[in-house]
């Protein structure tokens, strides 16, 4: 270190022992020479006396208090996680009881079907998939029934020929 | 837990482990509130901002990678809370009253023992709102650079984990903040 160079940074960490032995040898030397940095290591001793005295006594807090306090309100966190992880859950055993459903009620064994009807059962199959894709209503299980009646509407009755008088 | 190092129980905390979390709070909530109360200058602020630390830690205890001491990491958490709550509230200016604080006469110095003579009472209050009006005058990370190592014994490097800055900064900051204090403190007598 050069007689000029006064360590100023450094001499915090040598009143606190924090420096590696060349350092704190270093500054030592500095410091028999530079009563300048002498001054200053007093000073800066003084200053951190005062603060840990003056900082020393802070009121506490009821301890009890406190724990509880925090207990509570870790149990709230934990609470409302808890009831999105539930409701997460809820909702994918919902889409997975509903897609079994669905599944469940179509014709499993066939026959051949006629060009037709195959591109209508396409078409009706690719309708499941925006079903499913479309969560909320699959959600809505009561919408199923009346699914059930819409995939069947070829085999609903003919509504009944109106009377037509004039023939 | 007791046998337990702060490093060994943050890992049990991260496996969610309840006793180890309460072991931990036992041995560092007078601490964190205290440096919490240093930077924010109120106790309900100390209280809240400690407290939410602590659930930091319950919910972040697997990010604790050991490279660094729990204490190191855990503080960062607290200064990191303290600086968002004053970031929040748009009032660092306002600043650590201490006990006593000329500007939160809300929250003064304990009354006199009955051991205490007033004169040395009013000696101790008068001292206690000329450090905290000089506390006043240092910037967020000088003050808390200052208090982490006047309070909490950490040194330079520490306060620089805490601080997320190198070593460097933390030495200027603890240099430049004890300059000021001086400054202060000389002309408050």
């Amino acid at each position: 270190m050069k007689p000029d160079t006064h360590p100023d940074l450094a001499l915090v960490p040598y009143l606190r022992g924090e420096l590696s032995q060349a350092e704190r040898e270093s500054v030592a030397l500095h410091l028999d020479g530079c009563a300048r940095c002498r001054a200053e290591l007093d000073a800066f001793a003084a200053v951190l006396e005062r603060v840990a005295s003056g900082i020393g006594d802070l009121p506490a807090p009821d301890w009890i208090a406190y724990r509880s306090e925090l207990r509570r309100k870790l149990e709230g966190r934990g609470t409302r996680r808890h009831r999105l992880w539930l409701a997460g859950w809820a909702s994918l055993a919902a889409a997975g009881v509903a897609a079994a459903l669905v599944l469940a009620m179509r014709p499993s064994s066939r026959k051949a079907v006629p060009m037709e009807e195959l591109a209508m059962e396409q078409q009706l199959g690719s309708n499941d998939l925006g079903l499913l894709e479309n969560y909320p209503v699959v959600e809505r299980l009561d919408l199923l029934e009346n699914y059930d009646v819409i995939e069947h509407l070829d085999q609903l009755p003919p509504p009944e020929e109106p009377h037509d008088s004039q023939s | 837990m007791a046998e337990l190092t702060d490093e060994e129980l943050c890992s049990r905390v991260a496996l969610g482990d309840h006793g180890a979390f309460e072991a931990l709070v036992d041995r560092h909530q007078a601490r964190a509130y205290r440096l919490a109360h240093s930077l924010l200058g109120s106790e309900a602020d100390a209280r809240d901002v400690s407290q939410e630390a602590f659930i930091r830690l319950f919910q972040s205890a697997g990010q604790f990678d050991g490279r660094a001491r729990f204490s190191t990491w855990f503080y960062r958490i607290v200064v990191n809370r303290c600086i968002d709550h004053r970031r929040r509230e748009k009032s660092w200016s306002r600043l650590v009253p201490l006990r006593g604080s000329l500007d939160e006469p809300g929250e003064s110095v304990d009354p006199p023992s009955s051991e205490e003579a007033p004169d040395a009472a009013a000696e101790r209050l008068e001292s206690a709102n000329r450090l905290s009006l000089a506390l006043a005058r240092l910037s967020p990370n000088q003050r808390a650079a200052v208090l982490l190592q006047v309070q909490e014994g950490l040194t330079s490097r520490e306060i620089a984990a805490v601080l997320n800055c190198s070593e460097n900064t933390a030495r200027v900051h603890i240099h430049r903040g004890l300059v000021v204090l001086r400054r202060q403190l000389k002309r408050g007598e």
